[in-house]
């Protein structure tokens, strides 16, 4: 690959200069560029090896679930054999499925993150909105008060909100979980979401009002529909969140029937290497991650140009 | 304190219907849906984030230990106590090394990623690969680089293995004077990916001709990063290195699972701040005062670097 760019960048250059009328979305380097070719090879490479071991890494990952202990550590490199051999391919998956209990946990899990997401929006949406363009005094302050909740590490505030879940029955509770997981997500999300709004044009919201919509309506028929990527994004990027999420799943949840997928994998990990049931291990790796691979792969781009909007601009 | 943390973007020009001539009415009616649209976010994050936080502070001056005993206030003895304890030792200079060290060492492997990424042929998958281990779970991170740094002779983890195959000698990666060091590149691989990806969207939002004309004037690629891409990406930066810096300081499952056994607490040497406040609290002995105590010297760490980091990278934004 890197080749044929170099080969293509110096037949353009030693030939005629390369033509400049028509720019191309990604123009050619231009003439000087050649000069520091070896450097470039160098970047190059260095940035597809970084890729490939990326890969590799994946790749022995998912190879490594359906394999035996030793098979992992001898062959790592290797495809799959023996647990195919015995006619038992998915023994991991099942022993990790079976002893960490993660049926139950994958439901937990699946509905949890599913409902947090959807309120989480429906509750930073109106938020948002009022916040960025409404124009009441003070909303600029407001904003960058909620804003700085993302700066507080959760380790700041579990205990007191563990104390307080006791006192009022929700320890040991998946609604209860579900209120933290909501309220926690709010920072990140209103700050998303107000640059969304900020950037919506405002005549439309001009011409509903001439037309006579109640402000209600205004928000719900045209500001939401057209923040619809922003609210997207924002249910996708916390849908991710909050299924990697685990050290409040590990505060809040006592008893395995509650678990989550992460709190379940947590406490199957010391079982597991104790056993050393390495395979097992890493097939309870992959049930965990194969989802959100899989999410990713279909979302890649509006999971990535959503993060990127939340943190740049 | 922490006012000048996190700006709104474009906080100064208000998109609102105020002075653009829209009926006052109308104006008056909208405004009427502020709070009701506010109120439940400010409920909850004033129940959830901000009495919780002050609560910590009021506790972390108490030798509380935990439910059954009652808090007995004792000024600045917990902290004081606190800073004698082996554990926070450990655990306080790892994080430091992993927001400073760690913070460079992925700023550098992003920065030199995106002088080669931006004129490269295939890099938007390449970035989507690059920044793929940012959605898996860190447990589950933890828990794969835990056996791919396994070390046991004859059964080697992947690390070990690749070295040993191309004839170096197997290293003790979790050994006691090597983890912290080994938990940094962890976190650097892990981690680079996400700010390649946002450094590379500032990256392309700069338009091709200056690097065109750059290249006419025979500008090398260090003189085209530190003339063009640093400067008009430099507000990103700003946001990057706080973003940074908010997810190093609560480094934990990542640390507890790969040095440790996932039940217990790991070694004492591995602990970063998150992992002592978890010991303290719900890990082994409950202690609750020098949980929170720990839970503040966090959030201190995090305003002091991030007031700092807006302070050292203050420069005008240049407009294109």
């Amino acid at each position: 690959m890197s080749t044929t760019a170099l080969s293509s960048s110096s037949t353009g250059s030693t030939g005629q200069p390369p033509p400049r009328r028509k720019a191309p979305r990604r123009p050619k380097p231009a003439p000087g560029t050649q000069r520091i070719s070896p450097l470039r090879v160098i970047g190059l490479t260095v940035v597809w090896l970084f890729t490939a071991f990326n890969l590799l890494v994946l790749y022995w990952l998912i190879m490594a679930a359906f394999k035996t202990p030793l098979e992992i550590f001898r062959e790592p490199l290797s495809l799959p054999a023996t647990l195919f051999e015995r006619g038992t391919p998915f023994r991991n998956f099942v022993y990790a499925w079976e002893s960490a209990e993660f049926g139950t946990a994958f439901l937990n899990t699946v509905i949890l993150v599913a409902v947090c997401s959807v309120v989480i929006v429906l509750v930073s949406a109106p938020a948002a909105y009022a916040l960025s363009r409404l124009g009441v005094r003070g909303s600029g302050p407001m904003t960058a008060f909620i804003a700085i909740g993302m700066g507080v590490p959760f380790q700041t505030v579990i205990i007191p909100l563990f104390i307080a879940m006791s006192e009022i029955d929700l320890n040991n509770n998946l609604f209860g979980l579900a209120l933290i997981y909501v309220a926690l997500s709010l920072p990140f999300t209103v700050f998303l979401l107000t640059g969304f709004f900020r950037s919506l044009p405002d005549e439309l919201e001009e011409a509903a009002s001439i037309d006579g919509a109640s402000a209600t309506r205004t928000f719900w028929s045209i500001m939401l529909p057209l923040a619809r990527g922003g609210l997207i994004t924002a249910l996708i990027l916390n849908a991710i969140g909050l299924w990697n999420e685990t050290l409040l799943a590990i505060v809040f949840l006592q008893e395995n029937a509650n678990f989550t997928l992460a709190r379940a994998l947590f406490t199957f990990y010391n079982a597991a290497s104790y056993q050393s049931e390495y395979g097992g291990l890493l097939a309870g790796v992959a049930i965990i991650v194969l989802p959100m691979l899989v999410m990713y792969i279909l979302l890649a781009r509006r999971i990535i140009t959503g993060l990127t909007l939340g943190a740049g601009k | 304190m922490t006012t000048s943390v996190v700006t709104p973007p474009a906080s100064g020009h208000q998109p609102g219907a105020g002075g653009r001539g829209t009926p006052a009415a109308h104006v008056a009616r909208r405004k009427k849906l502020f709070w009701p649209f506010v109120a439940p976010t400010l409920v909850l994050y004033g129940l959830f984030l901000v009495v919780p936080t002050l609560a910590t502070v009021v506790l972390s001056f108490s030798n509380w230990r935990g439910a059954g005993d009652t808090p007995q206030f004792t000024g600045f003895t917990q902290y004081a106590q606190m800073f004698s304890d082996d554990g926070f030792q450990n655990a306080f200079v790892n994080t430091l090394i992993y927001i400073t060290l760690g913070g460079v060492g992925t700023f550098v492997l992003a920065f030199l990623f995106t002088m080669v990424l931006r004129d490269m042929r295939g890099n938007k998958m390449v970035r989507a690969i690059l920044f793929f281990p940012n959605i898996v779970a860190p447990v589950a991170l933890g828990m794969f680089f835990g056996v791919v740094y396994r070390y046991q002779p004859n059964r080697q983890g992947l690390a070990n293995y690749l070295l040993e195959s191309v004839g170096l000698s197997a290293v003790k990666f979790l050994e006691a004077d090597s983890v912290t060091w080994v938990v940094l590149g962890s976190i650097i691989w892990a981690s680079a990916g996400f700010y390649i990806t946002i450094l590379m969207a500032a990256v392309d939002r700069i338009p091709p001709y200056l690097y065109e004309d750059a290249s006419i004037a025979g500008a090398s690629p260090w003189q085209k990063f530190r003339n063009i891409t640093l400067p008009l990406t430099w507000d990103v930066v700003g946001i990057a290195g706080v973003l940074w810096t908010i997810n190093a300081i609560k480094i934990f499952e990542l640390v507890f699972v790969m040095a440790g056994s996932g039940t217990y607490a790991p070694p004492i040497h591995t602990w970063t701040l998150g992992i002592f406040v978890f010991d303290r609290s719900f890990g082994g002995t409950p202690a609750y005062g020098a949980a929170c105590a720990c839970a503040v010297v966090m959030i201190v760490l995090v305003s002091v670097f991030v007031v700092a980091l807006r302070r050292l990278l203050r420069r005008d934004a240049i407009q294109f």
